[in-house]
C-alpha cells in the first residue's frame, strides 16, 4: 500500500474522516427530526434548511464553551479519555466497505468484523474511564453502570454478530455484505431481531439507557465534562450510534450493495449504504420512542436469563441451517 | 348527634374540668380549648374515640404574653382543632411527635418561625428558615420586623455549617449522594441527601424552606382583597386552590354568602385545574421513568385544559378567578359548549392512557411495587390527597367535608389499595376522567343569578378555618381577623408538606433509579432560592455555600 495522496484523502476525506464526520451530524439530525415527529413535536427547524444544520451549531457552540476540570478529578484520564473514545468510534467506522472497500483501499481482511467489535469495546471502556475519572457520585454511578451493563450485553451482541458469517463463510465484514444475495435481514430474522435488541442495549439508548439517566444521575458520566471535553463525549455517542447503524446495514441488510443505475458505482454503494443506516436508525428510534427506561437490575436479568441463553440457542439454529440459506439464495455448496 | 358535637362532647366528657371552652362554629367543624399541659391527654382521646384521626396542621399565633397553639385534626368527619396556650417568655410545650409522627414536620415549622420549642421532638431543627438565621428572631411573632434581622448582621451569602454527620455512617461501602437543590429530576428546587449502599437507598434526608418567601407574614400586611391575589402566587401549578380556599375562609369569617352561580363557576375552574395539574404530574412522571413520548404526548393533550381555562379566566395557568364574594368572570353559552366538547375529546385521549399506564411493560416494571406506603403507615404519617388515596384511605375533601358545589354534584372518590408509585399515578389518572364528568354535569346544570356580590372590605374579628381538596391533596386556610381590613393571622398548609415526610418511608431499600419515579408520584411541589449544600464523601463534612462564593472559586480557577 502506498502512502500517497490517494491514501490520505480516502483517510481524511471521503470515506475517511470528513465523511463519517458529516454523517455523524447528518444522522444526529436525522434521529432527532425522527424523535420529534415520533412524539409529536418539530424536532430542529430552524438552523438551516429543515433545521439541518442544527447538530453543527451545536458542537460549534459546545466547542467555544469554558472547559472545567473538577479539582479532584484524574487530570490526564479526564483530558484523554473523551479524544480516545471519539478516535476510537470513528476508527471502528473506517473499516467498512462505504463505497466497496474500506478506508484503506482493500477489502478488510479476515476476522475485521472481530478487530471493529474489539476497538468498540476498547471505546466502551474509556467512556467508562471518563466516568471514573471525574470523582462525582453521579459520573461514579454512571461509569459502573456503563461496564455493569456492557459485561452483560457485549456477549450477546458478539455472538448474535458473528452468526451472519456461518452463512457468509467469513468473517470479513466486505465478504459478509457481498455475500448477501438475500439480506441476512429476510434470510435469519431471528438473528436480526435480537442483535436490533443488543445493540439497543449496546447503544445506550432507550430503554437501556440506564448508564447517562438524566433524571436520575443528572449527565451520568459526561456530568462533569463542559466545553470541547463534553462535545467529544457528545460526539463520540453520536459516532457509536452510526456505528451502530453501519454494523447492522453491514450485516444484515447487505451494506453498500444494491441496484447500480448508471454512473460510477461507487457513488451508488455509499448512497445504499447511507439509506440503509438511516432505516437503521428509524428503526432504532422506534423502540426508543415507545418503551419506559428499566432498571439495571431489570436489564441485567433480561441479559443474563434471556439474552445469552438465546443468543447462543440461535447461533446454533443458525450454523444447522446454513446449508438451506444457501440453497436459498442458490449459492453452490 | 352532629359529628362535630360528637367529637367535642367525646373530649368534655374524657378530660372534664382540663377543657376551658368548647365551641361549634360551623359544621363539621369543633373548637376545643384546653388547659395548658393538657393539649396531649386531648390528641390521645381523639385518637382513641376516633382511630382515623390525622393532624391537619399546627397553627401558632402570637397573642402579645402567649402564645397560642392550634392543633388541627381530621377525624374522619369533623375538623377538631384543639387550643392551649403557651407562655412567651418561656415557651414550651410536650411534642405530640410520640402520639402522632405526621406532627414532626409541622412542630419543627412552629418552632422555626415562632420559637415554641417542643419538649421531647426527635430532631427539632430548622424546617424553613436558613441555616445561619439569628437565634432568638422569629418572624411570625408580632414584635419581629425585617430591620432587626438586618441589624443582626445575617446574610445569606455567608457559609454556613450544617453541623450533624450522618448518625452511623462508618460503613466503607456507604455513599452520600445530594439530590439537590438543581436536579434534573426535580422541577422546584429541594434538596434531598441519600445515604447509599451501591445501588440502594438505606436513607434519606430532604430539607426544605428552599422557596419559602414569608407569604404568611406579607400577608399580614395586605388586606383581605389584596390577599387573594397574594395566596394564588403561592403555588403556579394549584393556584386555583389557593385562592378559592383563601376566599372561603374570609366569606366564612366575615358570614358572606356566596351566590349559587358563583360556587359552581369555582367548581368548574378547580376542576380544569385539577385536570392541568395531575397530566403535568404524569407527564413527568413518564419523563422520570425514562418515556419521553409519554410525557410529549401528555403534555400535548394539557393544553386542552390550558386553552379552556384561558377562554374561560383570561389566563392559561394563574387563573386569577376566585375573588371574594363570587367570581370575576362569568360562562357564556358558547364557552360551555366548548368546554363539554374540549373535554369529550380528553376522556377518549384518557381512556388510552389508562391502557397504557396499567399494560404497558416497562412502565409498569418501573411503578408497580416501587415505594410502597402501607395503609396504616400512611394513617400515621397523616398524608394527605392522592398519596393516600393511593394507600386506600378515603380522605377526599370534596366528599367528606363537601364545599363550593360538591354536595350537589355526583361523583366517585378514586380509591387505589396498592401504596406503591402506580398506584399513585393511577389515582390521579381516575381523578381527571372523574374531574371532567364533574365539570360538565357543572356546566349543564349551573344555576341562573349573579356570578359576585360587592362585600365590605373590613372582616369581624373572628376566625375561620377553608380546607379544599387540592390537586396534591388537602390544603388548609386558617385565617383570623382583628375588625379591620387586615388579617391578624393568615396561616396557610399545603399539601406537600403533609406528603414530603412519607418520602423516607417510601425509598429506603429502593434502588437510585427509583428515587426519581417515587418522588414523581408524591408530586412534590416547591419554588427558588440561591443556595447550595455540599457533602465530602470522605468525612461527612457538610456546608453550605452562596452562589457568591461558588463563583469565586470559579474565577480563583485553584488546581
Amino acid at each position: 500500500m502506498s502512502l500517497g495522496v490517494p491514501f490520505f484523502f480516502r483517510v481524511l476525506v471521503f470515506p475517511g474522516f470528513l465523511f463519517v464526520l458529516l454523517i455523524t451530524l447528518f444522522c444526529d439530525w436525522f434521529e432527532r427530526k425522527v424523535m420529534a415527529r415520533m412524539q409529536n413535536r418539530m424536532g430542529p427547524s430552524y438552523t438551516g434548511p429543515f433545521g439541518i444544520l442544527q447538530p453543527f451549531a451545536d458542537y460549534v457552540k459546545l466547542f467555544t464553551k469554558e472547559d472545567i476540570v473538577p479539582r479532584h478529578a484524574e487530570r490526564f484520564l479526564f483530558a484523554v479519555s473523551p479524544i480516545l473514545s471519539f478516535s476510537l468510534f470513528v476508527l471502528s467506522v473506517f473499516y467498512f466497505p462505504f463505497d466497496g472497500v474500506n478506508v484503506f483501499s482493500n477489502a478488510g481482511f479476515e476476522g475485521d468484523l472481530l478487530l471493529v467489535l474489539a476497538i468498540v469495546t476498547f471505546a466502551h471502556f474509556t467512556l467508562f474511564l471518563s466516568g471514573w475519572s471525574s470523582s462525582n457520585p453521579y459520573a461514579g454511578f454512571g461509569a459502573i453502570r456503563i461496564l455493569t451493563q456492557f459485561v452483560g450485553y457485549d456477549i450477546p451482541l458478539l455472538i448474535l454478530a458473528v452468526s451472519p458469517s456461518l452463512i457468509a463463510r467469513s468473517l470479513s465484514l466486505a465478504k459478509i455484505a457481498e455475500s448477501q444475495l438475500i439480506p441476512f435481514a429476510l434470510l435469519i430474522p431471528w438473528i436480526f431481531i435480537l442483535f436490533l435488541i443488543a445493540l439497543q442495549a449496546e447503544l445506550e439508548e432507550d430503554p437501556f439507557d440506564i448508564p447517562h439517566a438524566d433524571t436520575e444521575l443528572v449527565a451520568g458520566y459526561g456530568t462533569e465534562f463542559s466545553g470541547r471535553k463534553f462535545a467529544f463525549i457528545r460526539l463520540s455517542k453520536d459516532v457509536q450510534i452510526v456505528f451502530g447503524a453501519v454494523l447492522t446495514a453491514n450485516l444484515f441488510l447487505g451494506g453498500p450493495y444494491g441496484p447500480v443505475l448508471y454512473g460510477s458505482p461507487n457513488i451508488w454503494f455509499t448512497f445504499w449504504f447511507i439509506l440503509k443506516i438511516l432505516f437503521v436508525i428509524v428503526i432504532l428510534q422506534l423502540v426508543k420512542a415507545v418503551c419506559a427506561r428499566l432498571r439495571l437490575d431489570h436489564v441485567l436479568r433480561a441479559n443474563w436469563r434471556f439474552m445469552v441463553p438465546v443468543a447462543l440457542l440461535a447461533f446454533v439454529l443458525t450454523a444447522l441451517y446454513s446449508p438451506w440459506a444457501h440453497f436459498l439464495m442458490g449459492v453452490p455448496r | 348527634m352532629k359529628p362535630e358535637e360528637e367529637v367535642a362532647s367525646l373530649i368534655q366528657g374524657k378530660l372534664q374540668s382540663s377543657v376551658i371552652g368548647v365551641k361549634t362554629p360551623g359544621p363539621r367543624r369543633a373548637d376545643i380549648m384546653v388547659k395548658s399541659g393538657f393539649h396531649r391527654d386531648a390528641v390521645s382521646v381523639l385518637l382513641e374515640g376516633f382511630p382515623q384521626t390525622m393532624i391537619s396542621t399546627i397553627t401558632a399565633l402570637d397573642l402579645g404574653d402567649e402564645i397560642e397553639l392550634d392543633y388541627h385534626f381530621w377525624c374522619g368527619r369533623t375538623e377538631a382543632t384543639i387550643r392551649t396556650e403557651v407562655s412567651k417568655s418561656r415557651p414550651e410545650i410536650e411534642t405530640i411527635t410520640d402520639i402522632i409522627p405526621g406532627a414532626s414536620l409541622y412542630e419543627r415549622e412552629v418552632f422555626d418561625l415562632l420559637g415554641v420549642i417542643f419538649l421531647g421532638h426527635p430532631d427539632l431543627s430548622r424546617l424553613v428558615l436558613p441555616e445561619g438565621w439569628p437565634r432568638e428572631q422569629y418572624p411570625l411573632r408580632k414584635d419581629w420586623s425585617p430591620e432587626l434581622t438586618e441589624r443582626s448582621g445575617f446574610s445569606e451569602n455567608k457559609p454556613v455549617k450544617v453541623g450533624t454527620v450522618w448518625a452511623g455512617g462508618g460503613g466503607g461501602s456507604l455513599v452520600s449522594v445530594v439530590l439537590g437543590p438543581q436536579h434534573p429530576a426535580l422541577h422546584e428546587p429541594e434538596r434531598f441527601l441519600f445515604k447509599l449502599d451501591g445501588e440502594t437507598v438505606v436513607d434519606v434526608e430532604p430539607r426544605l424552606g428552599y422557596a419559602h418567601r414569608g407569604i404568611e407574614k406579607a400577608a399580614e400586611q395586605l388586606m383581605f382583597f389584596q390577599d387573594v391575589h397574594l395566596v394564588e402566587r403561592v403555588c403556579g401549578i394549584c393556584n386555583v386552590a389557593h385562592s378559592m380556599c383563601f376566599c372561603q375562609a374570609v366569606e366564612s369569617l366575615g358570614e358572606i354568602e356566596v351566590p349559587a352561580r358563583a360556587e359552581y363557576l369555582r367548581t368548574i375552574v378547580h376542576e380544569l385545574n385539577r385536570i392541568h395539574s395531575h397530566l403535568l404530574l404524569l407527564g413527568i412522571a413518564g419523563l422520570e421513568v425514562g418515556f419521553e413520548s409519554l410525557f410529549h404526548y401528555l403534555w400535548r393533550d394539557r393544553e386542552i385544559v390550558l386553552d379552556l381555562t384561558e377562554r374561560l379566566t383570561g389566563n392559561r395557568v394563574m387563573a386569577e378567578f376566585s375573588t371574594i364574594g363570587g367570581v370575576r368572570r362569568d360562562l357564556n353559552p358558547i364557552l360551555a359548549n366548548e368546554i363539554k366538547k374540549g373535554l369529550s375529546v380528553l376522556k377518549g385521549r384518557m381512556r388510552f392512557y389508562k391502557k397504557v399506564f396499567s399494560v404497558d411493560p416497562t412502565f409498569t416494571a418501573r411503578t408497580m411495587g416501587i415505594g410502597v406506603l402501607k395503609e396504616h403507615e400512611a394513617l400515621k404519617l397523616s398524608v394527605v390527597g392522592p398519596i393516600a388515596r393511593g394507600s386506600g384511605l378515603e380522605i377526599d375533601v370534596r366528599k367528606h367535608d363537601p364545599y363550593a358545589a360538591y354536595d350537589e354534584i355526583p361523583f366517585e372518590e378514586v380509591i387505589y389499595k396498592e401504596g406503591d408509585s402506580w398506584a399513585r399515578l393511577m389515582v390521579r389518572l381516575d381523578e381527571v376522567a372523574e374531574s371532567i364528568d364533574v365539570i360538565t354535569h357543572a356546566v349543564d346544570n349551573l344555576p341562573s343569578g349573579p356570578y359576585r356580590i360587592r362585600v365590605s372590605r373590613r372582616m369581624p374579628e373572628s376566625e375561620a378555618l377553608s380546607r379544599i381538596e387540592a390537586p396534591r391533596g388537602e390544603l388548609l386556610h386558617f385565617v383570623r381577623g382583628n375588625g379591620t381590613a387586615y388579617p391578624e393571622r393568615v396561616k396557610i398548609r399545603s399539601p406537600t408538606l403533609a406528603n414530603i415526610i412519607s418520602f423516607r418511608q417510601m425509598i429506603k431499600g429502593c434502588y437510585v433509579a427509583d428515587i426519581p419515579a417515587v418522588l414523581a408520584s408524591l408530586d412534590p411541589c416547591f419554588s427558588c432560592t440561591d443556595r447550595m449544600a455540599f457533602v465530602d464523601v470522605k468525612d461527612d463534612r457538610r456546608w453550605i455555600w452562596s452562589m457568591n462564593e461558588i463563583k469565586a472559586r470559579r474565577e480563583r480557577k485553584e488546581p
